[in-house]
């Protein structure tokens, strides 16, 4: 039963359509995060009451499955009349919980840069703005490419939970050829590498940046 | 070069000295560090082309004061004048002491150069990119006349070949004098040093001091907390020297060397001395 040639020829491009919605997803997600992950950071660092509610935002979907946040985007926003699609629902639960995580590893590389950097911007009388953009956003970038990059393949395996609402990527995929011709294993692995591939990609992606941007080595 | 007020008041041959604007005018400056007062009521008047030297045991509120100047720290009491234009905090029509808000305090620290015991490039950017930063992003000057003006003071600092080079390529006395040019490419009209050879290795710590020594040759106004006594003697116009967040004493450096008026000074250069001497 494995690795019938037959079989492999007609599920790999099944799987491969399923990709590119796993990818549009993962892209998305990644692109959205990277700035609301930002700014969920810079509102949390910000004293007053926007600190709060970012700070518990960051708490509420950090400790919560992507898979509640899922069913509730899915079936609570259609129940009270503002129904999104599947893809767009699992799009909405991948950023909110993601935000939280970028958020965290913003704070970080935020954290981690030396209030004397500041000081030494506002004695040259730098304002807020030209201060976080030519001084202290850079470098926090340059420290964030390695979490972000984890960030990014994290996202890309959590994509899969859409499969649950009935969204046709690579795991919905998977599962319908499953039941369709119960050759379980196969179909997973052939799944599995695919997945593999992408991560595999990010990762170089993720390399290749930190090496652009390494500037004290 | 610039006539300093008080090369003026030592000839008597002048002509009477024309009382103008101070450079830097501080009075009362009060600051506690919760229920410890660090600064308690310190007033200091710098003239145009001045070299002040602020020297005093560790502790005693010198660099604090400085960082005062520019409101990277804050104070409780007191106002900070460059020439003549308050910087930090300003007193408003009805008498009332407010601090100033984020543009107009922007826009006064333009004018006050400090250069930092720990250097504090940004390590992102090379040497040059350190030094147009600022004039660029902050003053608005096109790039290739702030890479022009770059480019002479770092002539002036003697690291002419390094203007490509990032901040953790260098020696800590480069990484100083490069910090120094950054200063200076805001054309301040004061200059601040925090024990800017503190941190430094010893042999390190002339080249440093060489291109403090030729900028106050210039005429540049400067305020410098230093423990390097032999600067204040042969640099400074006038040595204020402060203990328990007051200024104790000040006067010029031959005075204040060879014939401290207070107990305190002659027993701090004397446990200098002893330590010092070879």
């Amino acid at each position: 039963m494995p690795f019938d040639l037959n079989f492999l020829i007609r599920l790999i491009p099944a799987l491969l359509e399923g990709a590119e919605v796993t990818v549009e997803l993962a892209v998305l997600t990644m692109l959205i995060c990277v700035v609301w992950g930002l700014v969920v950071a810079l509102a949390q660092a910000t004293p007053g009451p926007l600190s709060w509610i970012a700070g518990g935002y960051i708490q509420v979907v950090r400790n919560t499955p992507l898979l509640v946040q899922m069913y509730l985007v899915y079936f609570g926003l259609s129940m009270i009349g503002m129904g999104l699609s599947g893809f767009a629902s699992g799009l909405l639960a991948l950023c909110i919980q993601n935000g939280g995580y970028m958020a965290e590893i913003y704070r970080g590389g935020l954290q981690s840069i030396s209030l004397r950097q500041y000081e030494a911007g506002r004695a040259l009388g730098m304002r807020r703005w030209t201060l976080y953009t030519s001084v202290i956003m850079p470098q926090v970038v340059a420290r964030v490419i390695p979490p972000l990059t984890n960030q990014a393949i994290s996202i890309t395996k959590d994509t899969a939970q859409v499969a649950a609402i009935a969204v046709m990527d690579i795991m919905k995929v998977a599962q319908v050829w499953v039941e369709s011709s119960a050759n379980t294993y196969d179909v997973f692995l052939g799944a599995g590498l695919i997945y593999l591939c992408l991560t595999t990609v990010i990762s170089l992606g993720g390399r290749i940046a930190e090496r652009r941007l390494a500037f004290a080595s | 070069m610039e006539n300093t007020l008080n090369d003026a008041l030592s000839l008597a041959t002048d002509p009477p000295v024309v009382q103008q604007r101070p450079m830097l005018a501080m009075s009362g400056i009060a600051k506690w560090f919760g229920a410890n007062q660090v600064l308690k009521g310190v007033s200091l008047t710098v003239a145009k082309g001045e070299a002040v030297v602020v020297i005093g045991p560790s502790g005693s509120g010198k660099t604090t004061l400085l960082r005062c100047i520019n409101l990277l720290e804050d104070y409780e009491d007191g106002i900070v004048a460059v020439d003549g234009e308050p910087i930090g905090y300003f007193v408003d029509a009805r008498g009332k002491r407010q601090r100033m808000g984020e543009r107009d305090l922007a826009a006064a620290r333009e004018h006050v150069g400090i250069v930092f015991q720990s250097y504090n490039l940004f390590p992102h950017m090379t040497v040059l990119q350190n030094i147009v930063a600022a004039p660029i992003r902050v003053r608005g000057i096109p790039r290739a006349k702030a890479e022009a003006r770059a480019r002479d003071l770092l002539a002036m600092v003697g690291l002419t070949d390094k203007e490509q080079a990032y901040p953790v390529r260098l020696s800590g006395g480069q990484q100083q004098r490069v910090a120094i040019a950054r200063a200076l490419a805001m054309d301040p009209k004061i200059m601040l040093f925090d024990e800017v050879t503190s941190a430094l290795d010893p042999e390190l710590v002339g080249e440093v001091l060489a291109a403090m020594q030729q900028l106050a040759r210039d005429g540049m106004t400067m305020i410098v907390v230093t423990h390097e006594m032999s600067f204040a003697r042969d640099v400074a116009d006038r040595v204020v020297f402060m203990d328990g967040g007051l200024i104790v004493e000040e006067g010029k450096p031959e005075q204040m060397f060879t014939a401290p008026r207070t107990d305190r000074v002659r027993q701090f250069l004397k446990r200098y001395n002893d330590r010092y001497r070879l």
